[in-house]
């Protein structure tokens, strides 16, 4: 949640309803709708983190509303987390964010973010057939171990390439 | 094929292409397969060639060996321009320098598997004594010697396939390519063959494959990403060595 | 060229029953070129075939008793010597006919040169005296077989009753009645028995030279060493060769034709077969271009395979066709049709035989070759055949709930339409030749049947024996079964300025015109009109209605051609008008006979052995010729060429079953597991097979039918016997042929449907 948060506030400057329905409608029913207290709390430990800044603002006939933008350590936090390459079953989530979210962060493009997924997921495969791994002592669970690790890969790979055609 | 030496045999790129284009016609529409392709492939490299069905990954391979002629664009084999040779030229060219291994119907279905590995040597003009030692060779070192007299038919997907392979470097060409050659495969044959695919480089061959499967792919130094006829990335691989935690970070144990 | 030689190899290994059809078929057509060429030139050139299996002698001298031969033998350029042999005249009497003979005395062991060529029964036998040996044509015209017995008179009018034990060729005498006498040979005993006085005799030799264009310097010479008063009769084999000379240009036509249409047949069934053969080759030609063959190399590669299989059927072909026409048992065989000796092809003609069928192969190899070699290196799906949508047919026949296995069958059978056509044709082509050869042999039956259209309405010639003309029509048309009698005058009629002569016949009046069949214009009504064959019209650039002179013994004359006849005799160079014609020209007539044309139905020899009977041997009665006895070589080819036909078909048959079964071999195991039982799937093959077949058998019958009278029309056209002859094939016959084909397409698709159902799924699936 944090990051998707600093992504979204990465754009625009928004307060914390308009946030709930951002995610709302950029991810649709896919995304398990939170609520708005939740959204709050994580709001406030980035503040607290340092990487947003909340500011009141007075509206007429209601109550004030808190309106969040990002600090430069906050932008930097977005940056990383854009960068880093997400790994496991996280991958679907988080990657998944990262690549909805990029374009309205403003920064890498989307081919790049899959090219840079893929080449983590080629150079993990790589890592499982090297030399002094499990597998070559012939350690059956291991080489089971590998097995399922490799059919992960190979469907993140696929499904990518999903992503690929669809999204660019 | 004039004997100045190009700047590719000078500069050693095996392959090279500049903007590579081939545009298919079928049933009067046009088909942009391949639009626009740069490359460069160096002697001893391993490269694999990825992308989803329709990106033109075979039609890449399909160029490079030179069984079909590019639309527009300019691919140089070993220095060899390919657009300036006729059909029966790039023949030629193939039976010495290219050894090509296809997903489906890699071997001649009415002659035997030694007739097979040897036909190549033969073509290339070798005496069929010579041809013999080179098949008995190959066969030896893959394994499949009991088989030299069997026809294709009768041999497992993962057989045949090798037996290919030992044709395709029969004639020990510059270059290998290979289209898919564990498509058909179940995992335990495609470890094998990628073990071959890697002792065989190894050895120095210059290997191009095109694959789906992530496990090859991974075998090789370098993987290209094909997306609808264009290049979108072509990256290196190296191991990921905090392997400790590679199975942990996939499986989330 | 290593490369080559393996694929091929394997790919004969592989295929050996693909490869052997290949060789069949050619070796069929080399073999059925063999036997009708060395009928049809035996038939052509009847002296050649003769002189040859008889090692003729080229020149024969007939001497008085007593003289000395030997300084013949001698002589310069003689390379060998027949006899000399002792020879008595003599008369023969059969059956009202009377013949005059020359008896020869020869041993039971047959001479080296000048031997005579046994067709029937055997040769003399010491043990059994009396037998004698006829010469063909004389035992043809006396109608005299092996076993009956012959009664001779000889010069003291004593009768012999000698039993025939044989019937011989022999090349130094030309045919009788043209050459008189008759030819018989009889042990020295048995001629010395008929003619003890041996000053009676002569003495007969035949000298074979080194060089035949010197036969007549030779003569000369021979009559200056034996002197003019030692030599009673010379006779050179020029001589018998004119008097042995065939109208031969129907029957070289008929050469030409067979030859052409069986190789055109040959090409088609085998560039069918190859083509099959390379559809299934694909896949591989696709591989074999990816190793790095060139696309001319996959040609020649193809080339060389079809022509080996080419040359290995010529050569079982010719070793076939050289032990039939060699064996003395065929050679009897082709002697009773022809009706002479014929003699085995040499070896220029079987060379030439093999190089024209190979040439075949190869010409009809290049199409599917090329075809072949043009595969793109990356297809790994040709094998598929292409979607075929859902004929319009098919609809309303799934519409009419017809078995949906004939429905998929019928529609499989065009999803290469390519293939299709040419199965189809591979089959139609056939079917129109066979209509056809079916058609030549109505043609025959008809001259059999109908001889009055062909101008062979006259069954009887008879011609008086010193009688005055009067009497003898009146004891002719007395007889009950006679319809007509027709007086005729044959004469020869010099054309002007030309050194030939033409034949002329009068032949019934003005009034009572003889029944010749009119194709042009109209019968002769008047004196001084006639018709003509059309190889008089076309010999003197003449046409229907066009007068021309003539001199008829030394008469001239401007006769007024009004109509065209069928003529089958002399080439169709016959002009015919009627006697008051001839004897208003003032033409003395001298040579009169009668044509007799006989009521419907009546037998011809009882009235001929009646007329003989009444009028007291005071007659000479002949049967007319029909040409159908002569061709009845033709009937013997046609059978040949339906024969070859059939092989033919047959051949194509099995490359588009076996093509379909290769398209169909994956959709079997899917219609399988769709649940159509193996019957249904059976029955599916036979109909795509049965669905072309019938097509085919339509077309071919259509265009054979629109050809036939066409084509059998132009020969008689071209041969001057003229156009009109030609028949239709009969209902019977095609029915028959047509039945055959289908029934044959039938069942090689349900013999090879029984194949496909018991492969292996796995073999299947696997590809």
């Amino acid at each position: 949640m944090r990051s998707v948060l600093l992504a979204l506030l990465a754009k625009e400057s928004a307060h914390g309803y308009e946030l709930k329905q951002a995610l709302e409608q950029t991810f649709g029913s896919a995304y398990p709708s939170p609520n708005i207290g939740q959204v709050y709390v994580t709001l406030g430990r980035l503040e607290k983190d340092g990487l947003v800044r909340g500011e009141d603002v007075t509206q007429s006939n209601r109550p004030n509303k808190r309106v969040y933008d990002l600090t430069p350590a906050g932008r930097e936090a977005v940056a990383e987390w854009l960068d880093a390459p997400s790994d496991g079953p996280r991958l679907r989530s988080e990657f998944f964010v990262k690549l909805t979210l990029a374009p309205l962060a403003g920064a890498a493009d989307r081919m790049t973010l899959i090219n840079r997924q893929r080449r983590h997921c080629l150079n993990l495969m790589r890592g499982l057939t090297e030399p002094g791994h499990p597998e070559e002592r012939g350690n059956r669970v291991a080489t089971l171990l590998v097995e399922g690790a490799r059919l992960h890969l190979q469907a993140d790979l696929e499904w990518l390439e999903r992503c690929q055609e669809a999204l660019t | 094929m004039s004997r100045v030496e190009t700047p590719d045999e000078a500069s050693g790129a095996m392959i090279r292409t500049k903007d590579l284009r081939k545009v298919h016609h079928a049933d009067g529409t046009d088909v942009h397969a391949i639009r626009g392709i740069d490359l460069v492939v160096r002697p001893g490299e391993f490269v694999a060639v990825m992308g989803p069905s329709g990106s033109g990954k075979s039609t890449v391979l399909h160029l490079l060996a030179g069984l079909v002629p590019a639309t527009t664009g300019e691919i140089w084999l070993r220095g060899n321009r390919l657009s300036e040779l006729s059909e029966a030229d790039r023949a030629v060219l193939r039976r010495r320098h290219v050894g090509v291994v296809f997903q489906f119907f890699n071997l001649i279905s009415n002659m035997t598997v030694a007739d097979n590995v040897e036909l190549p040597a033969l073509l290339a003009g070798a005496s069929p004594k010579q041809a013999r030692t080179r098949r008995e060779h190959l066969l030896e070192e893959l394994g499949l010697s009991d088989r030299a007299d069997t026809s294709p038919a009768r041999l497992s997907g993962g057989q045949q396939q090798r037996v290919a392979l030992a044709r395709a470097l029969a004639n020990e060409p510059s270059l290998l390519l290979a289209d898919e050659p564990t498509g058909n495969l179940d995992s335990t044959n495609t470890r094998d063959v990628v073990r071959l695919l890697e002792s065989v480089h190894d050895q120095g061959q210059t290997i191009l494959l095109v694959t789906h499967d992530a496990r090859v792919a991974s075998a090789a130094d370098r993987v290209i990403s094909l997306f609808d006829g264009m290049i979108v990335d072509d990256a290196d691989i190296r191991p990921a060595y905090d392997s400790k935690n590679t199975i942990g970070s996939i499986l989330d144990l | 060229m290593h490369a080559t030689i393996r694929w091929i190899r394997a790919d004969l290994r592989t295929r050996p029953g693909q490869a052997l059809l290949s060789v069949s078929v050619v070796a069929g057509v080399v073999t059925a070129l063999i036997l009708a060429i060395t009928m049809l030139a035996g038939a052509m050139d009847p002296w050649k075939g003769v002189f040859a299996r008889s090692n003729g002698a080229h020149v024969w001298i007939h001497a008085p008793a007593g003289t000395d031969l030997t300084p013949l033998s001698h002589m310069d350029g003689v390379t060998g010597v027949s006899g000399p042999y002792q020879t008595t005249a003599a008369t023969a009497v059969h059956e009202g006919q009377r013949a005059p003979l020359e008896l020869r005395a020869m041993g039971s062991e047959l001479p080296e040169v000048g031997r005579p060529v046994l067709a029937k029964g055997h040769w003399l036998d010491p043990s059994r005296s009396g037998g004698i040996v006829l010469e063909r044509t004389l035992a043809r015209v006396l109608r005299i077989e092996v076993g009956d017995t012959l009664n001779v008179r000889g010069l003291d009018a004593r009768q012999h009753d000698l039993q025939v034990a044989g019937i011989a060729d022999e090349s130094d005498q030309g045919p009788y009645p043209a050459v008189t006498p008759g030819l018989v040979w009889a042990l020295p005993g048995t001629v010395s028995g008929i003619e003890p006085d041996t000053e009676s005799t002569e003495l007969l030799i035949g000298l074979k030279l080194s060089d035949q264009s010197a036969s007549d310097f030779f003569v000369q010479h021979a009559v200056t060493v034996l002197g003019g008063d030692r030599v009673s009769r010379v006779s050179t084999w020029h001589q018998v060769r004119a008097s042995m000379e065939v109208d031969s240009r129907l029957l070289g036509l008929l050469l030409g034709m067979f030859g052409v249409v069986a190789l055109i047949a040959a090409a088609l069934a085998i560039g069918n077969a190859t083509g099959g053969r390379i559809l299934s080759l694909l896949q591989d030609i696709a591989l074999l271009k990816a190793l790095g063959f060139t696309p001319a190399q996959i040609r020649r590669m193809l080339l060389l395979e079809q022509t080996c299989l080419g040359i290995a059927g010529v050569i079982l072909g010719i070793i076939a066709g050289s032990v039939l026409t060699t064996s003395s048992l065929s050679q009897r065989l082709f002697g009773s049709v022809t009706g002479t000796a014929t003699a085995p092809l040499s070896l220029g003609r079987l060379a030439l035989i093999a190089v024209a069928t190979v040439a075949t192969v190869a010409v009809a190899t290049l199409l599917p070759a090329w075809r072949g070699s043009r595969v793109s290196p990356t297809s790994t799906v040709t094998a598929e055949p292409p979607s075929g949508r859902l004929s319009r047919f098919a609809r309303v026949a799934l519409l009419v709930r017809l078995p949906p296995a004939l429905v998929l069958g019928a529609r499989d059978a065009f999803t290469r339409r390519m293939r299709a056509i040419m199965t189809i044709g591979g089959l139609a082509i056939p079917m129109v030749m066979v209509t056809i050869a079916l058609g030549c042999w109505s043609t025959l039956d008809n001259f059999e049947d109908h001889p009055e259209e062909i101008g062979l309405a006259g069954a009887l010639i008879a011609r008086p024996v010193g009688q005055q003309d009067y009497e003898a029509a009146t004891v002719i048309a007395a007889d009950r079964d006679v319809a007509a009698v027709y007086p005729e005058e044959q004469t020869d009629a010099l054309l002007p300025g030309q050194t030939r002569t033409i034949q002329a016949r009068a032949l019934g009046t003005s009034k009572q015109p003889y029944p010749f069949p009119i194709h042009d214009g109209r019968m002769y009504a008047r004196p001084g009109e006639a018709v003509a064959g059309q190889g008089l019209l076309d010999l003197l650039h003449v046409h229907v209605g066009d007068r021309i002179r003539l001199t008829v013994t030394g008469v001239p004359v401007i006769i007024h051609i009004v109509g065209r006849t069928i003529e089958p005799s002399l080439s169709g160079e016959v002009l015919s008008f009627g006697m008051d014609t001839l004897q208003q020209s003032g033409a003395p007539t001298s040579r009169l006979s009668y044509r007799i044309v006989l009521r419907h139905g009546a037998a011809v020899d009882a009235v001929r052995t009646r007329l003989l009977r009444e009028s007291a041997d005071k007659l000479d009665i002949q049967t007319a010729q029909n040409p159908a006895q002569r061709l009845l070589i033709v009937r013997v080819v046609i059978l040949g060429l339906l024969i070859v036909l059939a092989l033919i078909g047959a051949a194509n048959l099995l490359t588009a079953a076996s093509v379909g079964l290769r398209d169909h071999l994956r959709d079997i195991v899917v219609l399988r597991a769709m649940g159509l039982t193996p019957r249904q799937v059976t029955t599916a093959l036979v109909a795509g097979t049965s669905v072309l077949a019938l097509i085919a058998v339509i077309a071919g019958i259509g265009g054979g039918l629109a050809m036939s009278t066409w084509l059998i029309d132009l020969q008689g056209r071209t041969s001057g016997i003229g156009a009109g002859i030609g028949r239709a094939p009969t209902v019977f016959g095609l029915a028959l042929a047509a039945l055959a084909a289908l029934g044959l397409a039938a069942l090689t698709a349900f013999v090879l449907a029984r194949k496909a159902i018991s492969i292996d799924v796995r073999e299947v699936s696997r590809f």
